[in-house]
């Protein structure tokens, strides 16, 4: 698969003019989209995961390295053509729905009866264009996301870049705008999320990538970064719960316990030997949210890994 | 012709973002017409200084919006929505440019109606005026293209302190020395012209001025260009 979107070796560093002081957002990052895919970029606040969307789109420029967009380096405006946004906490200027759609259609090129067709179809996904004669201003917070969702889509682009698409949204709309990525993954699109929402990046991602401190952490399938390979889980039968360590008993009677990759082996002997029998061995397989908080230093986390990466 | 389609896109959108105080401006020269209805011709000093005092306020409120509209779009965090199409940095800047002249252009032809319809009449040439309209659009547009040269890597009060010294230092020149510093910036030279013209004697062309401001103008958009495609827009402005 081609790569849509690259980051090479990128340093980003932002310093306040005539202060000394610098603050350094991204450390040499590297991450490649791939075409036909849904991308999910997860990291705390202050990771560098806006610092790096803004870099794609140009808004900011790399102090080292650079980066590709279908090829082209970052900037390159016809490139963009192809490209839809949505920024966080998306500002828009206040005019009637439609007319400002309209607006950000034609400065994408569209015009004549294309622009109107597409206005309204995009409109019509974001469930506005019942709204289409109001004027923005007086959106709601969910309602002015969506709007911010149709303008980035109204050119019908090849990859969406797309900052906190769904922090505002109600649970119905949420589950509306993943539809939507989906049925455009469908399409061959490819999308770029970054979000907050555990559940919502797990459910939709191809890939993911968990960014702090401005450099990525863990970079891979949901499937694979979730299957824990330190961890494994034991069910057993006929077995004391007292003999191994974090022991639960299930509804059904079983025995389920943890045990580590070193102890795997020694552990199962311990089985055996006191006339158990073992039902499974398989993989621990964590929450998205375990993982993250694991890798971001968050309460309970394990010592951080660093920049380990995996790839698929 | 898509550059041309973008950059006029950014500068209707542009006068209509600032459609109050620009409507503010048109109803202050509203203020002239009344005066002129009111007074009787023994005022035409008056009013003919409160028709210099509106063009020099024209200048003042271009300086406005060349030195904010870069700022007020960063900070509503608008710019994003709009440099995120297909619209490079030099055309989204040229558009700005295009809105506030376009604003000035509102401006002087409503000022140079009223002119016409209220000074006309009491002994002033109309040819005249409307070659100081000339000069109030040329001093407009070059006063705005400093600002927004400046407005491009400081923030408001920075760049108003900027503009204010860029074009006040060689009109200070100009004013002491004359000469080679009446082509630095002319705004001096232009201010002089308009400022001087009377009933009897309306003045001397400012031609060569107009010409000179607005060549300065294309290059300070160039620079603006070349400085505005090499900063960081979605960060707070110092």
């Amino acid at each position: 698969m081609p790569a849509v979107l690259e980051f090479q070796d990128i340093i980003k560093d932002y310093r306040a003019l005539f202060r000394r002081r610098t603050v350094r957002a991204l450390d040499h990052f590297t991450l490649q989209v791939e075409e036909g895919e849904i991308f999910g970029f997860l990291g705390p606040n202050g990771a560098g995961k806006t610092t790096a969307i803004h870099l794609a789109m140009a808004f900011v420029r790399p102090t080292r390295g650079h980066g590709l967009m279908f090829g082209k380096r970052f900037g390159h405006a016809a490139t963009r053509r192809r490209v839809g946004f949505l920024a966080e906490n998306v500002a828009l200027y206040h005019r009637s729905a439609e007319n400002l759609v309209r607006f950000y259609g034609a400065l994408n090129g569209l015009s004549g009866k294309t622009l109107s067709r597409r206005t309204i179809e995009a409109l019509d996904n974001v469930s506005l264009l019942h709204e289409s004669n109001r004027n923005v201003a007086k959106f709601s917070r969910g309602m002015l996301q969506r709007i911010g969702l149709a303008q980035a889509i109204v050119h019908d682009p090849d990859l969406l870049i797309l900052d906190e698409p769904t922090s505002a949204l109600d649970p119905l709309a949420r589950y509306a705008v993943r539809e939507m990525l989906l049925d455009w993954r469908r399409r061959g699109k490819t999308i770029f999320l970054s979000s907050h929402l555990l559940s919502e990046v797990e459910l939709v991602c191809d890939r993911i990538a968990v960014l702090n401190h401005g450099r990525v952490v863990r970079l891979g399938r949901p499937a694979d970064l979730l299957e824990s390979r330190e961890h494994f889980e034991v069910i057993a039968n006929g077995i004391p719960m007292d003999g191994f360590p974090g022991a639960e008993m299930q509804p059904d009677g079983r025995i389920r316990f943890l045990a580590s990759a070193a102890s795997q082996r020694a552990m199962i002997e311990r089985i055996w030997t006191q006339g158990g029998e073992i039902i499974s061995v398989s993989p621990h397989k964590r929450s998205l949210e375990d993982l993250f908080l694991e890798l971001t230093g968050g309460p309970g986390a394990e010592p951080r890994s660093s920049s380990k990466q995996e790839t698929p | 012709m898509k550059h041309l389609r973008l950059i006029a896109m950014i500068a209707l959108n542009f006068v209509r973002e600032q459609r109050w105080p620009i409507l503010v401006l048109q109803l202050s020269v509203l203020g002239l017409a009344a005066l002129g209805l009111l007074s009787d011709a023994r005022d035409r000093e008056d009013i003919l200084l409160t028709f210099k005092q509106l063009g020099m306020y024209g200048v003042a409120f271009s300086v406005f919006f060349g030195g904010s509209a870069i700022y007020n779009e960063r900070r509503s965090r608008r710019i994003l929505a709009v440099l995120g199409k297909a619209i490079t940095r030099r055309d989204y800047l040229s558009g700005l440019l295009l809105g506030v002249a376009l604003s000035s252009a509102l401006f002087t032809l409503m000022l140079g109606f009223t002119g016409t319809w209220i000074l006309c009449p009491l002994g002033f040439s109309f040819f005249y005026l409307w070659h100081l309209m000339e000069c109030v659009v040329a001093a407009c547009v070059m006063s705005a293209s400093v600002a927004l040269f400046f407005s491009t890597h400081l923030n408001p009060w920075m760049s108003a302190l900027f503009t204010g010294l860029t074009l006040g230092v060689p009109g200070a020149l100009a004013f002491r020395f004359g000469g080679f510093w009446e082509y630095i910036l002319p705004l001096y030279t232009l201010g002089r012209v308009f400022l001087n013209a009377s009933y009897e004697h309306p003045g001397m062309s400012a031609g060569w001025a107009i010409t000179v401001a607005l060549l300065e103008t294309v290059i300070l958009w160039a620079a603006a260009s070349w400085v505005f495609a090499r900063i960081d827009v979605a960060v707070a402005v110092d």
